[in-house]
């Protein structure tokens, strides 16, 4: 009988859920699974930190809706696969993890480079597995990756033991799926839907708050069409940024701590609140009683955990947002035509208040500065970038600028470790999805802090022709922490400064990739054409105005209608 | 606020000490917890205390979990409407005259010294009334539970 042994059962299982890549760092325990990857079926990138495995995973997919595959080897391997595992897991990302492990008679004995990577796994992931033979690799894989992608999305966790990749096996791939599984189904009713539509079209001025769980259920479509049916604004977080078209006449932009005067002064005067795949987080909502304390509220979650869970709502809708939205329509329809229509003059009344307010203090910044001001190097990235380009960032001031000024046209465009906002996602996420999608152009907008976390894979990009191009918004300091110092502790500037920043563009240089630096505004568009003009990997050091803060801003424990428009637009009003 | 949690759930550590860090995590203190086995199954009977607004988060949270099954939720309830009693005791005795007096009355779980009583149809509230408040006895009222045959799916308010 001819045996497989358990890394190359492993590979094989991989390969029957349609993996197409993985990111990972080899290690001894998984030196047989290598050896089984050296014969070429399955390709590996190889990262220079586990966390960028990670992360690169996470990228993977956001971009495609298919779980990205990360490895690690046991011990500090593993440990450093959990930040980014954590940060898909804040998110809803499905990323399905493959850990190595001590031989199984070792573990609990503190062999050489053990750790309890279960333990330390749980709270950062949705599951996680410990395989005990070779034989029961393939379901493993099968339950891990389908618990990744089912019901709300997330992380999971394989952790093999070297004596399992080793050992020789039959193997059977002719399995039914089990049916234990946490798939969810939808928990609403018709009368649900009905009273939610009526809800809806009786509303006068009604707002959609949209997050990521549009995206992951590929809602977009149909959020699109009950909004031009109804007539009724998007606003998205962070987490929704392209699930509705940034330059629809009824896109609002994002709400929230960094959210425009105008959307969160609709979210403010709203008497509904339709909250669709999002999450009602503190980023959001600001001092949590105060918002949208005048609306109405219907929840649309997959997670029945989410539901009330911030904030109380009056019609919740558990279950899968693109079958609901697509129920909502249908019902909406139904109800308009019974009363006639809905009344387009009443939201005429309600898009002309927010367009009033939208007037009043428009997202903007200083146009005529003659240094780089932040916002407008993503204006003109947004201007020059294409139509489908993905678009990764860290987490810091210029992940906000990003979000204000980019426009984002589709879903699964816009990368963002938003949840767990950690620093160095930006580049090895954005590496991620060019490997997903190697003809597209994918844009990493990092700032000099995070970057310099994630600087060792400038190898990986540079070595295997991955074309991602990386536009460092330089300001010399940990600019968000030194905004919140500034505004909110007195100018008490600690260890915000980032003092001797590296001379980025010799750093690229030195690992074999064009780079290039800009100083003046002058000099920022016709660098721009050189940069994303090829499809070669490029670095853009773009050194920007030190003392931008990010405006508007809700102050913490503070009301959405409290927030601060900033020095520059009070004084042009 | 007391409330009282069963919940069944595959029979694997992982599965155990991912719900034991959800109830850490949600600020879900334990006041006495009681674990069983089977060879596929185990089965956790938690009276536990958390704030009130976060008890149905809580629930929701605990059987979306993958690996548990079933579970229900019970709220403390000092009124007559209540149809569960709980008891913590090392004799049987107060177990056996519930039973004995309240013929309808069925056992829902029984370990480690531990009780949880269905009362069942009673006309006479009062003698409800009397049965709450006898020591040692705490009453509840079911709140929510799932469906052991379907997962998480199939969700029924009691």
């Amino acid at each position: 009988m001819d045996l497989s042994n358990g890394s190359e059962i492993l590979i094989e299982s991989l390969l029957q859920q349609n993996v197409k890549v993985l990111f990972g760092v080899p290690g001894g325990v998984l030196l047989s699974f290598y050896d089984a990857l050296y014969k070429g079926k399955l390709p590996h990138l190889l990262v220079r930190h586990e966390q960028a495995a990670a992360f690169a995973a996470d990228g993977y997919a956001r971009v495609t809706g298919q779980p990205g595959v990360c490895v690690g080897t046991s011990g500090p391997g593993a440990t450093n696969l959990i930040t980014g595992l954590a940060s898909a897991f804040m998110d809803s990302i499905p990323v399905v993890a493959i850990t190595g492990q001590v031989s199984a008679d070792m573990i609990g004995k503190d062999a050489f480079q053990e750790g309890d990577t279960i333990g330390i796994s749980m709270p950062a992931t949705k599951y996680s597995f410990v395989v005990r033979s070779a034989a029961e690799i393939p379901i493993v894989i099968r339950q891990a990756f389908h618990i990744a992608v089912s019901g709300r999305p997330g992380p999971v966790l394989v952790d093999l033991p070297k004596s399992v990749l080793v050992e020789r096996a039959q193997t059977d791939f002719s399995f039914d799926p089990p049916s234990d599984l946490p798939e969810r189904r939808g928990e609403w009713l018709d009368a649900d839907i009905e009273c939610a539509a009526e809800m809806i079209v009786k509303s006068r001025r009604a707002v959609f708050y949209v997050g990521g769980g549009v995206i992951a259920s590929e809602a977009a479509k149909e959020l699109r069409e009950l909004a031009e049916l109804t007539e009724i604004p998007v606003t998205t977080t962070l987490m929704g940024l392209g699930a509705f078209p940034s330059r629809h006449s009824l896109s609002l932009g994002m709400l929230g701590m960094h959210g425009s005067y105008a959307t969160n002064q609709s979210i403010c005067h709203a008497d509904l609140l339709v909250a669709i795949g999002a999450r009602f987080d503190d980023r959001v909502t600001g001092r949590v009683r105060d918002f949208a304390s005048r609306a109405k509220k219907i929840q649309i979650d997959v997670d029945p955990s989410e539901v009330n869970k911030n904030v109380r709502v009056d019609v919740p809708l558990v279950g899968d947002a693109r079958e609901i939205l697509s129920a909502l329509i249908e019902e909406t329809r139904a109800q308009a035509r019974r009363e006639k229509g809905i009344s387009v003059a009443k939201r005429q009344e309600w898009l002309r208040q927010i367009e009033t307010w939208r007037l009043e203090y428009p997202l903007t910044y200083d146009r005529e500065a003659e240094c780089v001001k932040p916002q407008y190097l993503v204006e003109a990235i947004s201007e020059q970038a294409d139509e489908d380009a993905i678009v990764s960032v860290d987490v810091g001031q210029h992940q906000m600028w990003t979000a204000q000024f980019y426009r984002f046209s589709q879903p699964r465009t816009w990368l963002s470790s938003s949840g767990l906002g950690s620093m160095g996602y930006g580049f090895p996420a954005a590496m991620g999805a060019q490997v997903a999608f190697p003809d597209r152009q994918v844009i990493a907008i990092v700032g000099d802090g995070g970057f310099q976390m994630t600087l060792p894979d400038l190898a990986t990009v540079s070595e295997n022709g991955i074309p991602v191009k990386i536009v460092v918004v330089n300001n010399r300091s940990l600019g968000m922490v030194r905004q919140w110092q500034h505004m909110f502790f007195e100018n008490h500037y600690c260890d915000v400064n980032l003092g001797r920043v590296p001379d980025f563009k010799k750093l690229a240089e030195a690992y074999g990739i064009r780079g290039a630096k800009v100083e003046c505004r002058a000099d920022l568009k016709e660098a721009l054409i050189d940069f994303l003009g090829d499809r070669e990997p490029q670095l853009l050091d773009v050194s920007v105005d030190p003392y931008e803060n990010v405006f508007p801003i809700v102050p913490p424990g503070a009301s959405l209608a409290e927030m601060l428009t900033g020095p520059l637009v009070v004084e042009e009003k | 606020m007391q409330w009282l949690v069963a919940l069944e759930a595959e029979n694997n550590p992982i599965v155990l000490g991912r719900l034991l860090n959800a109830f850490r995590r949600k600020g879900v203190v334990i006041n006495t917890l009681t674990l069983g086995t089977r060879k596929a199954e185990m089965t956790v009977m938690a009276l536990v205390e958390s704030p009130e607004e976060s008890v149905e988060h809580v629930f929701h949270f605990l059987r979306r979990m993958v690996g548990v099954r079933e579970v229900t939720y019970y709220r403390h309830e000092s009124t007559g409407r209540a149809s569960f009693v709980f008891i913590e005791t090392d004799n049987h005795s107060p177990v056996t005259k519930i039973l004995a007096d309240f013929p309808l009355s069925k056992l829902i779980f029984a370990s480690q010294g531990r009780y949880l009583i269905e009362i069942g149809e009673m006309r006479d509230s009062a003698g409800r009334k009397a049965l709450h408040s006898e020591a040692g006895l705490l009453p509840f009222a079911r709140i929510g539970t799932t469906s052991n045959t379907a997962g998480i799916a199939n969700l029924h308010d009691v």
